[in-house]
């Protein structure tokens, strides 16, 4: 089977903008194609990555970069949208169907928590059980209880994302905040604090992909091999992240961030310990200590060492979220996968300046969400 | 009719017994035959295995909290709890069917531990919708 590549990547800055979608993801996607240096009229399919957005948003988006008589389909997976939407891509051109695609995804939300109907029935609603960080909190304090992780490496976890996303333009806040003020911050869900958990917002990241022939054939420059992107749900009773009204106490099944990793290394034929950077769903801190575990970082219960060690830091053996990760970036749904791919595409090229980790030939990007989806993509330089 | 034939389970097939007795009902459970998982609600098919041979179960009164949070910011969207708004435990309850259900748990949030042994509580609302939460006991 053939190879695929990522010849262009381009961004919207992530934050809160007057501008349309329409707008924002134009704007990515034709950075991606001068990126890339093809032109609109050279792609043969698109894929749009949105959840909040309306019914054909890829075709009202795409629209704007001209006529045109391609194949645009819109994706939806939750958080891990932009990974079902680039999975589509490769499979376009692994399938021989198409030599070079966009993938782009988009969104534009309301502050606040998200809307609990998208995702919930209204009698969790109307018994309070529709707040999406609950659940990620009742994980923490399930782990704090079983391994005895603290609340301050959960904050040195939010820490090195602020600190990191001091260098990247990009993001919605770009803002260092101490240690102090972290565990200052007030709290949303115990044990998880505002400075400690992301916000949807606005933004958009687009990728142009093509078959490494198609690469070769025009000159690209930089290509990025996609060694691997895989989509799962997870298991029954895997995961109570997603709106889930009661679990297994019997079934302990692995967990969706570890099935899809495993399925991803498998396929890209290294794992966790061959990966230079890494961007994950820190949808708030201690998400990002879980997802060490699953992803193989560390043995379980062992993320909170990882932290203390300096391991994930931008210096670290391991550095994670190199652009802030969604705390400072805010999680535009569509378009956070697309977004973490565009940081690996910089970082593999040695195009990403000051957060720029050392020689970094490998990276990997994980989104995780409503329903147990997951993502996980692996880039290679 | 009378006010109380128009009372309501907050979900169709939440619970188990007459809604007009709240000292007598339950949650309902739903047991599938062939892989003997148990899941919250009356369910015809199994989640874990796909089965349709599911037997109907009563979910005992007690369990204990398996883990827990404390919301501290009014939920979005519709929510029917305390008016004004005030911080309440929100708990994975393990129930002795092999089950964790999640549901709020009642009085002060602060006291609320890993491990403590709660009972299920139904409540009516003041829109004739029966709903529930488990308190501590013991």
């Amino acid at each position: 089977m053939r190879d695929v590549v990522i010849i262009g990547a381009g961004i919207h800055p992530f934050g809160r903008f007057d501008q349309t979608a329409e707008e924002i993801g134009s704007y990515a996607a034709r950075m991606a194609l001068e990126d890339a240096g093809v032109s609109w009229g050279d792609i043969q399919a698109s894929y749009l990555s949105r959840m909040y957005l309306p019914a054909t948003s890829g075709a009202r988006i795409l629209r704007k970069l001209g006529a045109t008589d391609m194949p645009i389909v819109d994706i939806e997976a939750a958080c891990a949208s932009g990974g079902a939407a680039l999975r589509q891509a490769v499979l376009a051109i692994k399938s021989g169907v198409c030599d070079v695609v966009m993938v782009l995804g988009a969104e534009k939300m309301p502050r606040g928590f998200m809307d609990p109907r998208m995702i919930y029935a209204d009698w969790q609603i109307e018994m309070g059980m529709s707040l999406n960080p609950s659940y990620w909190s009742m994980r923490a304090m399930r782990h704090m209880h079983e391994y005895g992780t603290t609340d301050l490496q959960i904050a040195k976890i939010a820490h090195k994302n602020h600190r990191n996303s001091v260098h990247n333009p990009n993001a919605m806040y770009q803002k260092e905040f101490t240690l102090e003020e972290i565990l200052g911050s007030p709290l949303i869900c115990d044990p998880i604090r505002r400075l400690e958990i992301c916000a949807p917002d606005d933004g958009a990241a687009a990728v142009v992909v093509a078959s490494e022939d198609y690469a070769r054939k025009i000159g690209a420059r930089k290509p990025i091999r996609i060694a691997a992107c895989e989509h799962t749900i997870a298991r029954y009773s895997a995961d109570f992240r997603c709106p889930a009204d009661s679990m297994s106490a019997r079934v302990n099944n692995e967990g969706p961030t570890e099935v899809t990793a495993q399925k991803a290394y498998e396929q890209a034929g290294f794992g966790a310990d061959q990966i230079d950077c890494f961007e994950v769903q820190d949808t708030d801190a201690f998400c990002e200590l879980e997802i060490y575990e699953e992803l193989k970082l560390c043995p379980r219960g062992e993320g909170g060492r990882l932290i203390d060690e300096g391991v994930t830091e931008l210096t670290g053996k391991h550095p994670v979220n190199m652009s802030g990760g969604l705390i400072s970036k805010g999680e535009p749904v569509g378009a956070s996968h697309l977004g973490q791919v565009h940081e690996i595409v910089l970082q593999l090229r040695g195009e990403a300046g000051p957060r720029q980790v050392q020689s970094a030939k490998t990276g990997l990007g994980h989104v995780l969400g409503a329903g147990g989806n997951c993502a996980v993509t692996i880039l290679q330089a | 009719m009378t006010a109380t034939d128009t009372i309501k389970p907050v979900r169709a097939g939440l619970f188990t017994g007459d809604l007009h007795d709240l000292s007598r009902i339950a949650l309902a459970g739903s047991r599938c035959q062939d892989c003997q998982e148990t899941t919250l609600g009356t369910n015809s098919l199994c989640p874990n295995c796909g089965g349709d041979d599911i037997a109907p179960v009563r979910l005992s009164d007690t369990g204990s909290v398996w883990s827990f949070t404390v919301v501290r910011y009014p939920p979005p969207g519709d929510y029917k709890g305390e008016q004004p708004f005030r911080p309440y435990a929100l708990g994975l309850i393990e129930l002795p069917e092999g089950l964790r259900v999640v549901a709020p748990i009642s009085g002060d949030p602060d006291n609320v531990a890993i491990g403590m042994a709660v009972a299920f509580t139904p409540r009516l609302r003041p829109d004739q919708v029966v709903e529930f939460a488990y308190k501590p006991i013991g």
